[in-house]
């Protein structure tokens, strides 16, 4: 890429990750400038939750560096990246199921009430997300599951965060309703210049919205580029588009 | 008729103490899911904490906090370098740990205090009553205030602080709770506090009721309460209360009225097998 390093908003490099004898992710590398939007696309059991909690420090790292905003966050606990702007919306949406739907909203604030005050921010979410407005007092475990997957991202996102990590936010989510929440994740990069990674089987939704794109195959980065050259390949394209 | 209402509330007294030890243990497995047996320990090392603060102030108060305090330094100790380093193995790992932990401490205290019973002859500083011919001791109005105190403090951090609001939602998902900006480690640390020290409270409680503290007055507690949290519904506090209450009741009742011919320690696992045949997500459990 030729980019001077120093200076990307996300930077991993050399990212290798093992489950006990079980190597899942095997020297990655890849970046991310500020306000973009990519993809990590690849089969099931390619490594790409792997990636994404190692990033969220769900998962701890064997050997590589991620380099947050010129900070090296390989050794940092969840809790302080989230205080530092990093936030997930992880697979099959694990919102807090004992707890309302505005506590769980609660939650996603915590530790950071000084920075955002916790009523506005959950007033516009409630724009964007109106059901959850009206299921505010329910508890989370009586939503259905696309309700429960919009809470996820609404929880994730009420702390204002300058990067989002979203995990197979299509599984599950009838093919309508995945179209509306990728249309509400492309207006958070294009209007509020949210950095997002999203890591999906679902590949021709998410290249669609897509700046660049990797594809990751048993662990290891396989290919890279534009979204569009990625859209255009004839591998991609049998494999994972099924054209 | 009379009798009956004073076994009532001996009864109730009894489940207040069984609930104030239980909570301990359903918030500990709420949130770690592990069977906190060493928790029994904390229980007899409180009573033994306060008996001697006592002797050597006389102040009961002083007892109370010192006791208190220290429990949950214990508490803290067992979960960092007990549980904590033992997390990654199968539950039944910890749970070993804890009992070798509450056998240790038994014998910790048989050497230090003697293998012998000691009395706590102090007056907890509650008035009596007498209503309508019946009796109540300072000592059950002692019981049944700072047990209602001590529930009402633990419902309104759980369910009106943000402190509270971290402990629920790491007790329901540990790893998102840390992903939502919760340090989660520090909430469990602080789970371990709030148990033990409440379980310091208990210990004193019943050295003053029976007038006796020895090293392995919590064997029995240590198993008794893990039937109540069966019974209870795993990890549910209200549910362990709940529990505990009808067991005190149920035992002086059935056992010490009615004379049912049964060992007295027995009804709470009788309650453990029916519950496990008949209702296995316990009285109030849901199933999670």
């Amino acid at each position: 890429m030729g980019k001077e390093r120093d200076n990307m908003f996300l930077d991993v490099k050399g990212l290798s990750i093992s489950y006990g004898d079980i190597r899942a992710v095997q020297n990655v590398n890849f970046y991310m400038e500020k306000g973009e939007l990519i993809s990590i696309i690849g089969a099931n059991g390619a490594g790409k939750t792997t990636i994404i909690n190692s990033l969220m420090g769900l998962v701890p790292v064997q050997s590589g560096t991620i380099i947050f905003k010129g900070q090296d966050i390989t050794k940092m606990p969840a809790h302080k990246r989230a205080r530092i702007g990093i936030r997930i919306v992880p697979e099959r949406s694990r919102v807090f199921p004992r707890l309302t739907v505005y506590e769980n909203l609660l939650t996603g604030m915590y530790g950071m009430k000084n920075k955002v005050s916790p009523e506005k921010s959950i007033l516009q979410l409630y724009e964007i997300f109106p059901i959850l407005k009206e299921r505010k007092n329910q508890l989370a475990s009586t939503l259905s599951g696309g309700e429960q997957q919009q809470l996820a991202i609404a929880r994730a996102l009420v702390s204002e965060p300058e990067l989002l990590l979203v995990d197979e936010v299509s599984t599950g989510l009838m093919p309508k309703l995945t179209q509306e929440v990728f249309s509400v994740l492309e207006t958070l990069n294009k209007e509020h210049q949210l950095t997002i990674l999203l890591v999906e089987q679902n590949a021709f939704v998410s290249l669609e919205i897509s700046t660049r794109g990797y594809v990751l195959e048993t662990g290891q980065c396989v290919l890279e580029g534009p979204a569009t050259f990625l859209m255009d390949n004839t591998r991609i394209k049998e494999v994972y588009l099924g054209h | 008729m009379q009798g009956l209402i004073e076994q009532l509330l001996n009864g109730i007294a009894m489940g207040s103490i069984y609930a104030l030890v239980t909570l301990g243990l359903a918030l500990v497995y709420g949130i770690m899911r592990i069977l906190h047996v060493a928790h029994a320990a904390v229980y007899t090392v409180g009573a033994y904490a306060g008996l001697y603060i006592f002797h050597g102030t006389g102040n009961l108060f002083l007892a109370f906090i010192g006791a208190m305090v220290l429990c949950a330094i214990m508490g803290i100790i067992i979960e960092r370098f007990l549980y904590y380093p033992l997390m990654k193995y199968p539950p039944f790992v910890p749970l070993i740990g804890s009992i070798t932990v509450l056998l240790a401490i038994e014998e910790v205290c048989r050497l230090v205090a003697g293998p012998y019973i000691i009395t706590f002859p102090a007056k907890l500083p509650f008035p009596e009553a007498h209503i309508g011919g019946i009796f109540i001791s300072s000592t059950l109005m002692a019981v049944y205030c700072i047990t209602a105190s001590v529930l009402f403090i633990l419902w309104y951090i759980t369910t009106k602080t943000s402190l509270g609001l971290a402990m629920r939602a790491t007790s329901q998902d540990i790893s998102m709770a840390s992903a939502t900006g919760i340090n989660s480690h520090m909430i469990v640390s602080i789970t371990f506090i709030i148990g033990s020290a409440i379980a310091a409270i208990a210990g004193i409680l019943v050295g003053i009721y029976y007038n006796q503290v020895y090293p392995t007055m919590g064997t029995v507690p240590a198993y008794k309460t893990l039937a109540l949290i069966v019974v209870g519904g795993l990890g549910s506090v209200p549910g362990a209360v709940v529990a505990s209450l009808l067991l005190g009741i149920g035992e002086t009742i059935l056992i010490g009225y009615a004379n049912i011919p049964l060992p007295r320690d027995a009804l709470a696992f009788i309650a453990m097998i029916g519950v496990l045949m008949w209702r296995s997500e316990g009285i109030m459990g849901s199933s999670r």
